[in-house]
């Protein structure tokens, strides 16, 4: 009997669920080391002296241990487990030591590269670090995870054998060819000489780039309830069962909008970036149409609703954050950080969470007892839920309190005063918070 | 033929013959191969050095090779003899060497004969010496070399009079390696030679060279270092007593079987060293007595573990990988870094505890991994910083290694009026991305550098980086005194990038505050009375530190600047022009204070709000006009 080339026969899902498993550990073991590292940094930056103590490991080196670790560690495992779990051959005895395998090269890269940065080995290009010797590592990793997932290809090939599935099957070669890809781009993007086009009035990010970078979440995320093997909602109106098409179809006019655009260095002055950018505000409603056409798990639809809330915010402050007057305004400022933060911690932590539960699960993705193991992992995950968002919001607050008297007094940044003082404590308090979450995720990841 | 059963005690003078031989060879490394070859080659180099180290290290890994395979115990003697003469030639031509090219051939022949003579050498010492002493003898000959090269006479020698006692060494090989007559089996067979355990000695010993030849480089191109560890009589005769103590009792440590022991005992000594060096400081006391004890320990091992064995190839491979790749990759990190990182020493001490743990399963697997990082440290530590100016270049490397521009931006918005006037002027666009790569920045929780070159002196930028606080009070970014310790140049390397910055632009900054005016709200301050106490609050917070809490020029950091701050409260005032009415007074000080001096360390403060600037300047002339009766 051949089997949907993207999901694995519910016999064998154990093994799945194992890889599923280490993913979460994975991810929570680096969301917690780089909100270790962000408390840390928001300690020094309340109190300075502290890097007297750590020299020559002060405020900069640790910042892109911070960055990274969030961007290639906490954002970035859970996609790992879902390639792995798309591609892995369930049935293979050894599938859970070759996901595992997959990981720890990420992980290891991922610390070989932090070790480098602490040690002051940095391309300074800002998340794009891998330098000299490091360079190499991620795209390694890269390539150790590919051969697994190529090797489980190749081994799930003879179950593939009607003409019906010729197309999956072509489907998932391609997806490993384009898979392949991405270590060569990665490598050749790290290098010094390579660096994107820079909006000449704000010195950072093009309306094409940014607009072209939110595209690629839309894909990538908007394919997650196919990945991660959702079934679909029964029908029960218009929107479920055409949610999931509109999005298809959106995402390809938003791609074609996309190449449309100029590439090059343009400001945010002009009208066409701006009208661009503008049209994200339509995906608001369509994500929420998109996932709303899926069967999720009890435990992670309040993540949902926390991921969509975000998203929304996002969306609106993204748009309103690249117009002329609004960019000037937050460049460079804590106002942005905010913005970053409301990705970071908000958005994609809650869509993480999405994929860590569903990959997690030890019941097949077709099966019905779902909301009992779903309703399992809510009971262990809320302590963790209520802390994070707590955290999240007084992050947030500390952030716009830090924007506000940067705005109205530049100097009371950089020559400190009380009201600075104060947020900039309160930054590091719901750092703290936001650690506490992240180690009960982590204690909990490591539960049988 | 021998007869590999056959066990002799050595004769005296097979004894005696192979440890001259010993003693021949590492003075010919130490005083020749590894110094006075460099020193020769200097006046010809021309920037071209790591060439000639290249040839070396090329020449020393083919000889090798070349002697594993052409060794025949039946031509001992004969092929050790020949090894001498060959270096003895190598060390005449690079004497006689006046052009680079023949400097080039030098280099090649000392390589490839060095690496012939050591490994045939050691490969048949245990046919010549047995297996019960080999240790010892080769610890006396090891510990002679270094103490003979530690004899003031031959250490402050030229490079040339080194250079002929390295030949004469050689020509006394030549004659000692007649001497040496076999009478025991040449090869040991035992647990520690049967694959993979070759390899895991390698891997230790290639960090051991690493590190030594790291923290030579480094003592030998850092005054104080260098003066405090082989500089003196006392000092040098030190030295050669530690040298030869110790390579004795590692001798006989190694013939009472704790090999492992020996160079575990050399790895800490010589990590210890390398980390006490490791932050560039001068506190050298006890790191030559660390130092020179590690390196006699490892190097009596280094000769004694191949000669147990008898195995010209895993001489070859040993000489090869740690002895010539070592070398070359310790002083490249030397080179580089100008210090031993820690993380260096930690993946060096992992490596080393994997190669030496090879009993444990689990950690022998680990073995390939732990020479991977040290390999993969080699790599970025080989790295050249090819740069017109080098020490620019290498400012900016360290202002990325530090995360600068986690805090700092590098670049101006030219619509943006606050960041013109603040930090300008703004460069164009393609100016801005000229780096590689551009280090524009998303945060200011300090200013924008880009053009910090022209409003900052480089006194005020060192003062700055190595106590922010005492200049810019409230500040917070770090202290970076330690990028200034002694030894280490990447503070004055930093300050010279931040020089570098913006510096072609002073002329259009200087024009930029020559036209700027506070905006009129700041005139319009509610009161004379509060706008001077609000100067007065910001003259006691930014500038008092410089000119003193009453203006006389005596603040704390005073001392520290190399013109005294002028006295406020006298005049005249050098920067002020005469004949100026009391508003244009006030504007040229307000002027003044918004974009200091360039040129010297009255530094501007472009972040502050007009009103705060207008207050100071109110302030500051107040402050004249109280002292004047005074003058």
């Amino acid at each position: 009997m051949p089997t949907h080339p993207f999901t694995a026969p519910s016999a064998a899902c154990t093994a799945l669920t194992e890889v599923g498993r280490s993913t979460s550990r994975h991810a929570f073991a680096w969301l917690a080391i780089a909100n270790a590292v962000g408390l840390l940094m928001a300690l020094l930056l309340a109190w300075p002296g502290l890097n007297d103590l750590l020299a020559p490991l002060t405020y900069g080196r640790w910042t892109s241990v911070h960055l990274n670790g969030q961007l290639y560690g906490w954002c970035t495992v859970p996609l790992v487990g879902v390639v792995l779990r798309v591609f892995l051959d369930a049935r293979h005895p050894h599938a859970a030591r070759h996901g595992n395998i997959g990981l720890a090269a990420w992980s290891l890269a991922l610390a070989a590269g932090s070790l480098s940065w602490l040690a002051g080995h940095s391309s300074g290009k800002l998340f794009m670090e891998w330098t000299g010797w490091m360079r190499p590592a991620l795209p390694a990793a890269m390539l150790v995870l590919w051969t697994i997932l190529a090797a489980h290809a190749w081994w799930r090939r003879p179950l593939r054998a009607s003409a019906a599935l010729t197309g999956r099957t072509l489907l998932a070669g391609s997806a490993l060819a384009a898979i392949l890809v991405v270590p060569v781009v990665f490598f050749w993007a790290a290098g010094s000489t390579v660096y994107p086009a820079v909006n000449p009035d704000s010195g950072g990010a093009t309306g094409a780039a940014l607009l072209g970078s939110t595209l690629g979440i839309l894909t990538l995320y908007g394919a997650l309830p196919v990945l991660l093997g959702r079934p679909r909602r029964a029908a029960g109106g218009w929107a479920r069962a055409y949610g999931p098409r509109l999005y298809v179809a959106a995402l390809v006019a938003s791609w074609l909008l996309y190449a449309g655009l100029r590439h090059g260095a343009v400001s945010h002055h002009r009208l066409a970036p701006q009208a661009a950018l503008g049209t994200l505000l339509v995906w608001i409603p369509l994500t929420w149409l998109h996932f709303e056409a899926y069967v999720w798990p009890m435990a992670v639809r309040r993540w949902l609703i926390s991921a969509f809330i975000c998203w929304t915010l996002l969306v609106v402050d993204g748009w309103l954050t690249f117009l002329p007057g609004f960019s000037e305004a937050l460049k460079f400022t804590h106002g942005l950080v905010a913005h970053a933060h409301l990705a970071m911690a908000g958005f994609i932590t809650a869509v993480n969470h999405v994929v860590l539960r569903c990959l997690s699960l030890s019941t097949g993705p077709d099966e019905a007892p779902i909301r009992a193991a779903g309703g399992a992992v809510r009971s262990m995950a809320t302590p963790g839920f209520a802390l994070w968002h707590a955290g999240l919001v007084l992050h947030f607050i500390a952030l716009i309190g830090l924007f506000t008297v940067e705005r109205s007094d530049a100097s009371a940044l950089f020559l400190g005063s009380a009201e600075v003082e104060g947020w900039l404590w309160l930054r590091a308090a719901s750092g703290g918070v936001l650690l506490a979450a992240s180690v009960i995720w982590l204690r909990n990841a490591f539960r049988p | 033929m021998i007869d590999p059963t056959q066990e002799d005690s050595p004769r005296l003078s097979a004894v005696a013959c192979a440890v001259v031989a010993i003693t021949a060879t590492y003075v010919y490394f130490l005083l020749f191969a590894e110094f006075a070859l460099v020193e020769l080659a200097l006046p010809l180099a021309e920037g071209r050095l790591r060439w000639l180290l290249g040839a070396l290290g090329v020449g020393g890994v083919t000889g090798s090779l070349l002697a594993a395979r052409s060794f025949r115990f039946e031509r001992y003697t004969r092929s050790v003899a020949n090894g001498f003469r060959a270096c003895g030639v190598a060390a005449v031509v690079a004497l006689l060497a006046k052009t680079w090219f023949m400097m080039m051939v030098a280099a090649l022949s000392v390589g490839l004969s060095l690496g012939w003579l050591t490994v045939i050498l050691v490969s048949g010492l245990r046919g010549v010496l047995g297996g019960r002493r080999l240790g010892l003898w080769a610890g006396l000959g090891t510990g002679s070399a270094y103490a003979f090269c530690n004899l003031p006479l031959v250490f402050n020698a030229s490079p040339a009079n080194q250079t002929v006692v390295a030949a004469v060494a050689a020509g006394i090989g030549a004659l000692a390696a007649n001497g040496l007559s076999l009478t025991a089996a040449p090869r040991a067979e035992r647990a520690d030679f049967q694959p993979p355990i070759p390899a895991c000695w390698i891997v230790a010993f290639l960090a051991l060279v690493w590190l030594d030849s790291a923290a030579f480089y480094i003592i030998q191109h850092t005054e104080p270092l260098r003066s405090a560890t082989w500089q003196g009589a006392w000092v040098l005769g030190g030295n050669a007593v530690t040298h030869l103590v110790a390579a004795v009792i590692a001798g006989i440590a190694i013939d009472r079987g704790f090999n492992a022991r020996v160079v575990g005992l050399a790895f800490a000594f010589l990590t210890g060293a390398a980390l006490w060096l490791g932050d560039g400081t001068a506190r050298t006391t006890g790191v030559e007595v660390l130092y020179t004890a590690g390196v006699s320990l490892y190097s009596t091992a280094l000769v004694a573990y191949p000669a147990q064995g008898g195995r010209p190839r895993l001489s070859a491979a040993l000489f090869a990988v740690a002895g010539w790749g070592g070398s070359a990759l310790g002083i490249g990190l030397a080179q580089d870094l100008h210090h031993i990182p820690v993380w260096f020493c930690g993946a060096a001490g992992l490596a080393f505890a994997v190669a030496l743990g090879w009993r444990q399963r689990h950690l022998r697997r680990l073995g390939p991994a732990a020479l991977g990082v040290l390999l993969c440290g080699g790599l970025l530590d080989s790295e050249i910083r090819a740069s017109d100016d080098a020490v620019i270049a290498f400012g900016r490397q360290t202002y990325i290694a530090e995360g600068c521009l986690h805090c700092h931006s590098q670049y101006l918005r030219p619509r943006v009026e606050s960041d013109v006037t603040r930090w300008g002027p703004a460069p164009s666009l393609a100016a801005q991305l000229q780096g590689r790569p551009p280090l524009l920045g998303n945060r200011r929780l300090g200013p924008d550098l880009s053009q910090v070159g022209n409003r900052r002196s480089a006194e005020w930028n060192r003062l700055h980086l190595i106590d922010p606080r005492s200049v810019s009070p409230g500040s917070r970014m770090p202290s970076y005194a330690h990028l200034f310790a002694d030894g280490d140049r990447r503070g004055d390397a930093l300050v010279a990038y931040l020089a570098s910055l913006g510096r072609d632009s002073l002329a259009s900054r200087v024009a930029h505050a020559a036209a700027w005016v506070p905006q009129a709200s700041a005139h319009a301050s509610a009161g004379e009375e509060r706008d001077l106490t609000r100067g007065r609050s910001r003259f006691a917070q930014l500038c008092a530190p410089c000119h003193g809490d009453a203006g006389r020029g005596d603040g704390a950091l005073t001392a520290r600047l190399a013109q005294r701050p002028p006295d406020l409260v006298q005049r005249p005032w050098r920067h002020l022009p005469d004949g100026l009415n009391a508003p244009e007074r006030e504007l040229h000080l307000a002027r003044l204070i918004k974009f200091g001096l360039p040129g010297t360390a009255m530094a501007g403060r472009e972040y502050l709000p007009d009103e705060d600037v207008v207050s100071l300047a109110r302030f500051v002339a107040a402050l004249q006009a109280a002292g004047t009766p005074r003058s």
